[in-house]
């Protein structure tokens, strides 16, 4: 008889591809939210070296990479989410009801990735021929909807948790806020890390490598505030759950604090994946254009790992005496009196 | 129209897991999932002042649903009569459902893929028998019945003695009424 965890306290019912999911999903909804705002903000010229450069068209193409690898992440995160399904041949249904927040969360999805789609198809070499380079009015639209669309994935993430009433550490609607910063925090790191690394020289962009260290440089400005941002929030978060939750969320906070989850928080998630970053962004150099952004989205990841495992359910009264005691299937005297 | 709830009288209960047992066999259920656990917090009180309560446990058929509202392939489903149940032909095993329920009483069998639960045992009740685990209680401390009959016992037991529900703070409005081991007097 094989072991089996009838304890339905500690029982998960989402596991790794979830965590994948709801960092995949914002990372991606962050990434073109934020390369929506830089293509807006900046299109109409920057300042370079004291000069001003006039309208620049095709600065999309600066993060262009961050956009298909942002779609690429929305998609991933899809399958992930298909994956983890019991009975992932109908999938399709997820459509079906009008009260689920994991249906608009798919809806959600597949216009961000659709929007972005298109509006990276126009970053495309254009001697390949391949796209209405000229249908200007259709990029500006795929920028906003996309921006917007990203926005909705990012907030939706923090929400489908924050909506389950049975999970007192989830329940609260500071989680899509810490979500939403997260996101927003690594979508800004990849976005620095690839910028200019598309071939924007097809589109014979103006001012290439110093728009490109302009970018960069605005983009570890917002990270750094981003990142202190998320420390905050995240400090915020644990402690409002440790001083002000119920007994099962203080138990879960405690877990983080000084718990098994101890050395994850302290060392990987606020001291590697924040305070490092913001430390290199302030040191700039390689620290900045490669250690803080990497550092950065392993944060991310490892905050959606924490609190996707972070699920306990408020005992009812003799619950938890209930399930300790219950066989698991590998007790000795199931199969002492065998002779073999 | 009818309104299926049960009350449970802990001043019965002998926390024998009849009930368990009954709602396993005749829901076929896999080793690793239960329905209808009897929990308790063991002996309370100082000698010679001891006492033992038990708790019943099984899905609350909330007038609310948390379970139903997330779904989003409309398998988990709530009748007019208020039985919740999980359509197992539609259940595409999201688990969004089992997440949601602050009684943990949906579980995921991994090897079927989808998600099953307490059907107040519906094939009986809609053939007019009690519920497997009210049919088994030999102590008569599970009472099933219409909500909103005047007659019915269940309806008269929830006016005339003073019931609980299980965290009625989340509004979830549970059809499982208990009867306190020390209590029952309005």
């Amino acid at each position: 008889m094989s072991h089996v965890n009838n304890n339905k306290l500690t029982k998960h019912f989402w596991f790794w591809p979830i965590a994948w999911y709801l960092f995949l999903g914002g990372l991606g909804g962050g990434t073109l939210t934020v390369a929506g705002i830089f293509d807006l903000a900046f299109r109409g010229g920057v300042e370079l070296e004291g000069a001003l450069t006039g309208p620049l068209p095709q600065l999309g193409s600066v993060f262009a990479l961050a956009v298909l690898i942002a779609v690429a992440a929305l998609g991933i995160g899809s399958f992930l989410l298909i994956f983890e399904l019991g009975q992932p041949k109908v999938f399709l249904r997820v459509f079906l009801s009008r009260t689920a927040i994991i249906k608009y969360g798919a809806c959600l999805l597949i216009l961000a990735m659709g929007f972005g789609f298109v509006y990276f198809l126009f970053f495309l070499p254009p001697e390949w021929g391949l796209f209405y380079y000229s249908w200007i009015w259709l990029r500006d639209i795929c920028c906003v909807c996309m921006m917007l669309f990203g926005l909705s994935v990012v907030v939706y993430t923090g929400v489908l948790l924050s909506s389950m009433k049975s999970k007192p550490f989830w329940n609260t609607p500071a989680l899509p806020l810490l979500f939403t910063v997260s996101a927003l925090s690594t979508a800004t790191a990849l976005m620095a890390v690839t910028a200019g690394l598309w071939p924007a020289t097809s589109f014979n962009l103006a001012h290439g490598g110093a728009l490109t260290a302009f970018i960069v440089e605005n983009l570890h400005t917002i990270d750094t505030v981003l990142v202190i941002s998320e420390v905050v929030v995240l400090g915020i978060y644990v402690l409002m759950m440790y001083g002000a939750g119920n007994v099962t969320a203080r138990a879960v906070a405690r877990k983080w604090l000084s718990g098994s989850f101890a050395g994850l928080f302290w060392f990987g998630m606020i001291f590697l994946g924040l305070l490092v970053p913001f430390g290199c962004y302030l040191a700039g150099g390689i620290c900045a254009e490669l250690v803080a952004p990497v550092f950065v989205l392993a944060a991310g990841l490892l905050l959606r790992f924490m609190i996707i495992y972070s699920d306990a359910r408020r005992p009812i009264p003799g619950e938890e005496r209930y399930w300790e005691r219950i066989p698991k299937g590998n007790e000795k005297f199931l199969t002492a009196w065998k002779w073999d | 129209m009818t309104r299926y709830a049960m009350v449970i009288d802990q001043r019965r209960c002998i926390g024998c897991q009849s009930c368990t047992v009954a709602c396993r066999t005749w829901n076929e259920l896999p080793q690793d999932i239960i329905y209808n656990p009897v929990v308790s917090e063991g002996v309370q009180g100082v000698f010679p002042q001891v006492h033992v309560s038990y708790t019943p446990l099984l899905c609350m058929h909330c007038d609310n649903p948390p379970c139903t509202i997330c779904c989003p392939c409309i398998a988990s489903q709530q009748d007019e009569d208020g039985i919740v149940w999980v359509d197992e032909t539609k259940c595409m095993g999201c688990k969004v459902c089992a997440n949601s329920c602050p009684y943990g009483a949906r579980d995921v069998n991994h090897k079927e893929g989808f998600v099953r639960k307490c059907t107040f045992c519906k094939d009986r009740v809609r053939k007019g028998d009690q519920p497997y685990c009210v049919a088994t209680c030999h102590q008569k401390a599970r009472i099933f019945g219409d909500l909103d009959d005047p007659a019915s016992e269940v309806n008269q037991l929830i006016n005339s003695l003073k019931t609980e529900r299980l965290f009625p703070e989340l509004n979830t409005d549970p059809h499982v009424f208990y009867i306190s081991d020390l209590g029952g007097r309005k």
